[in-house]
């Protein structure tokens, strides 16, 4: 038996396994081939039921549609392999937005003024989310189901409820209307962030410890990780990419509003747990979210063209995430 | 205690009540089982003794229907029986008291008595006075002095545990199974305990009695069964055994002889006598003024019953619980641990007691496992060097000798053993200064144990100072230049090489320590 071991020491410095590494690194899951199946099927279904559905321009439109769910979804991933859960993203959403739109109304109509103040907004929830998650012990649940009101509570009180216009042409362009190599932004961002979570995660030393956090806590903190610590580094990552999406959001629209997007965490939660996340922590991948946002967002999508009234499309989308997590999951 | 004292004298009844034959059960690479056998006579206590990893949790799961048995066949009153969850082993009348209490401490007594089998009125209320009076009936006819009124989390332990087996006594038990009843009770609950006990024996009910302490099983049982590496190592009547006959049963004697045949005793050889690690007067919650040293290159055990503090000695030096007062060093520098990273820092390393829970992520690879403590080694900048962290899987892998098809392999497709190993694997590089060990061979078998042997004494050889703590004395005996002998929270005697001979006299020595820790009206009422 022992001689096993040996020829691995010779085999991984060659070219075509390190190859198979960078592939198993973003392809990794339980049964990865089950999600891209999934997707595949949901794209003939609606290909073949819509004349509208298979053109760019269509398709174009599912990544716009998709952004903030998927960046946030990136964050979430994080936060759900490390065993915890963020509901508040929606909510941090909606009060970075605002905050971003007052901070240019009010203090200086620049678009890095703007961008500092959604970011850092979106960045201090998360942090207040995992200081009480972690130094409190609170179960994540709890406290996120507080900030989740909290936030949308200080989203609304700011203004008294009314939005705030926002009239700088070059934030639109940068996170909202512009092109980046003749990707519209919003989709850029996508990307962008989606490069960052595999870096981050499978590259990085962040990576490992999110992952010996979720995998086994006890063993982790035995290995002398400070488990407090990453945890609460987590929720500051998810936090700033709801600040990043809010920027987008409130870009497109040109202006922020305090009601938005409510509701989204639970899209945000299905799409990584779609994406082969487990909820007991220790799993998941980047591009396995991706894949779960986009399989959300192609139905949001494909359920209009077909015309399918607005109630039974809720019906529909939740019976097939539903599915869909009993068929992929281990 | 006229009554505890009538139990062992009464005869051996004859009916048989459960009889389990050739029993075998495999985790994984594990043989936890293998063609074990017991029987229990109706009204008889038979008690299971045998070390930690020796099978005795395993064939009490098997009996209490958590886990399924691989072969071998169960009969309750000549009855064949299959269980295929912990509800039917109870419709056979097979009730199991854990050491951790499945009772609900914001209940009362009897409330928690008739737990699910409340009497109902209509639209389900519960009938109050209705389910007081049969827990105090069942409760007096049982002859168990509890109150039925009193939230059981205001109990005292014992009561408890009497509650506890009140409750696994109502309906229609045959069988009760008693896990290490007593290893958190003052000698005045054991009696009460013992009282019980003798209370239901009266009642034709059965009782397995697993311990650990030998003088316990003269005093309650008529029978004992011994299980060694998972099989039976012998079932004597009580009255004509001795105390010596059961502790070379549980030891085994093979394992004695092979401890002569060491290829390099441990005496022998030469400490640098400069100490590694050194503990003066630390004391906190659970340690009293401990004194330690451990040489460089030194092996140094810890013997001691489980809660006496010898794990708690390791976690106090790994940073995990904090000191009150007294002193650590290492190397000859004084030093205050802030916790396990900062341990690390200082070349501490742990194998911690529960591999499963505390040493290992299961559902990650080795690669992960093994680079878990050191991240930031096999990182420039905060990225991953995966080349390096993968080299230096794959030569922990090689050297420890762990049987995988590769270090990419998950934990827990891993037998016990080469878990263990990942385990050490974590410590391997660079050398540890202070290599603390919990328990370093439990669940693992017997052949493994060897290879474990060997990757702890080429640690010290290459000058680790190595605290081992360690039910399985033979273990220590095997391994330690020194023993320390360790008795509610503090060093009772460090014992060189010299000062002892085998397993046996270390067993002695334990016990009488122990019962010398214990208060003076155990020993005026034994």
């Amino acid at each position: 038996m022992t001689e096993l071991t040996a020829p691995n020491v010779v085999a991984s410095s060659t070219r075509s396994d390190r190859r198979r590494r960078i592939l198993q690194n973003l392809l990794r899951g339980e049964r990865p081939y089950m999600l891209y199946i999934a997707f595949v099927i949901l794209l003939v279904v609606f290909s073949l039921s819509s004349p509208w559905f298979l053109s760019i321009d269509n398709f174009l439109n599912i990544g716009r549609q998709t952004t903030l769910v998927s960046i946030i979804a990136v964050g979430m991933t994080f936060i759900i392999i490390a065993r915890q859960i963020d509901l508040s993203v929606a909510s941090t959403l909606a009060l970075s937005g605002m905050a971003a739109a007052l901070a240019m109304s009010q203090i200086s109509n620049s678009w890095i003024v703007g961008a500092v103040a959604g970011l850092g907004t979106g960045a201090l929830v998360g942090l207040i989310n995992g200081i009480l998650t972690t130094q409190l012990s609170i179960p994540s649940f709890l406290v996120t189901l507080g900030s989740l009101s909290m936030a949308r509570g200080l989203a609304m009180m700011v203004t008294n409820t009314k939005p705030v216009i926002i009239t700088n042409e070059t934030y639109f362009a940068i996170f909202g209307e512009g092109t980046f190599l003749g990707i519209p932004v919003p989709i850029a961002w996508t990307l962008a962030a989606m490069i960052v979570g595999v870096l981050l995660l499978h590259y990085n030393v962040f990576g490992r410890r999110i992952y010996a956090v979720g995998g086994n806590p006890t063993a982790a903190l035995y290995s002398g990780i400070n488990t407090k610590r990453i945890t609460t580094a987590a929720f500051v990552l998810t936090g700033t990419l709801a600040g990043l999406a809010s920027l987008v959001l409130s870009a497109r629209s040109h202006a922020a509003r305090p009601d938005v997007v409510q509701g989204m965490e639970l899209d945000v939660i299905a799409a990584v747990i779609l994406g082969g996340c487990s909820l007991f922590g220790g799993r998941g991948y980047i591009l396995g979210t991706l894949f779960g946002s986009l399989i959300i967002g192609t139905l949001n999508n494909g359920l209009v063209l077909l015309g399918v009234s607005s109630p039974m499309q809720l019906v529909i989308k939740g019976a097939i995430i539903v599915a869909a997590v009993a068929f992929t999951k281990r | 205690m006229e009554l505890s004292g009538s139990v062992a004298a009464e005869s051996l009844p004859s009916t048989s009540l459960v009889m389990v034959s050739a029993i075998n059960k495999r985790f994984g690479g594990v043989r936890a089982l293998r063609d074990v056998n017991l029987e229990v006579r109706a009204g008889e206590v038979h008690a299971l003794l045998g070390e930690n990893g020796a099978g005795k949790s395993t064939l009490i799961k098997i009996l209490s229907g958590v886990h399924a048995a691989d072969a071998g066949t169960i009969e309750i009153a000549g009855k064949p029986v299959e269980f295929d969850s912990p509800a039917k082993s109870r419709e056979a009348g097979i009730a199991v008291v854990y050491q951790d209490l499945s009772l609900v401490e914001s209940l009362s007594v009897a409330d928690n008595l008739l737990l699910g089998r409340e009497p109902r009125a209509a639209f389900g209320f519960v009938r109050k006075r209705a389910l007081m009076a049969r827990a105090e009936a069942f409760l007096k006819e049982l002859g168990i002095p509890l109150d039925t009124r009193a939230t059981v989390g205001s109990l005292p332990f014992a009561y408890r545990q009497m509650t506890e087996i009140a409750k696994a006594l109502m309906g229609e038990v045959r069988l009760l199974i008693l896990d290490e009843p007593t290893s958190s009770l003052t000698s005045d609950e054991v009696r009460i305990l013992f009282d019980a006990i003798g209370k239901a024996t009266r009642r034709g009910v059965g009782v397995i009695y697993v311990t650990h302490r030998l003088n316990e099983v003269f005093e309650i049982s008529q029978r004992v069964t011994v299980l060694r590496d998972g099989a039976n190592a012998g079932t004597f009547v009580t009255a004509e055994t001795d105390m010596k006959r059961l502790v070379n049963a549980i030891v085994g004697t093979d394992r004695s002889v092979s401890i002569g045949a060491r290829t390099e005793p441990a005496a022998k050889r030469e400490l640098d006598p400069s100490p590694v690690l050194s503990l003066s007067n630390v004391s906190n919650d659970r340690l009293r003024a401990v004194d330690l040293s451990v040489l460089r290159g030194e092996i140094h055990g810890l013997a001691g019953l489980i809660g006496s503090g010898r794990t708690e000695i390791l976690e106090t030096v790994f940073g995990l619980r904090p000191l009150e007062s007294g002193a650590i060093e290492i190397e000859g520098r004084r030093w205050l641990p802030s916790g396990p990273a900062d341990a690390i820092e200082q070349g501490v390393a742990l194998v911690p007691e529960d591999r499963h829970v505390q040493g290992l992520v299961l559902d990650h690879s080795i690669e992960r496992n093994v680079t878990l403590p050191r991240i930031p080694h096999f990182s420039r900048w905060g990225w991953m060097q995966q080349r390096a962290a993968a080299r230096r899987a794959e030569t922990a892998v090689a050297r420890l000798a762990v049987k995988a098809p590769a270090a990419s392999s998950l934990v827990r497709t891993l037998s016990g053993g080469n878990q263990q190993k990942v385990v050490f694997g974590k410590w391997n590089d660079p050398r540890p200064r202070v290599l603390l060990l919990d328990e370093p061979t439990v669940g693992v078998d017997v052949g493994a144990r060897e290879e474990i042997y060997a990757v702890i004494r080429n640690a010290a050889r290459d000058g680790s100072g190595i605290l081992v703590v360690s039910s399985d004395l033979v273990e220590l005996i095997e391994l330690c230049d020194r023993i320390s002998v360790i008795v509610n929270g503090c060093v009772a005697r460090t014992l060189s090489r010299g000062e002892i001979d085998d397993a046996e006299e270390l067993h002695h020595l334990l016990q009488m320590y122990q019962a010398s820790g214990l208060s003076l009206s155990q020993e005026l009422s034994a």
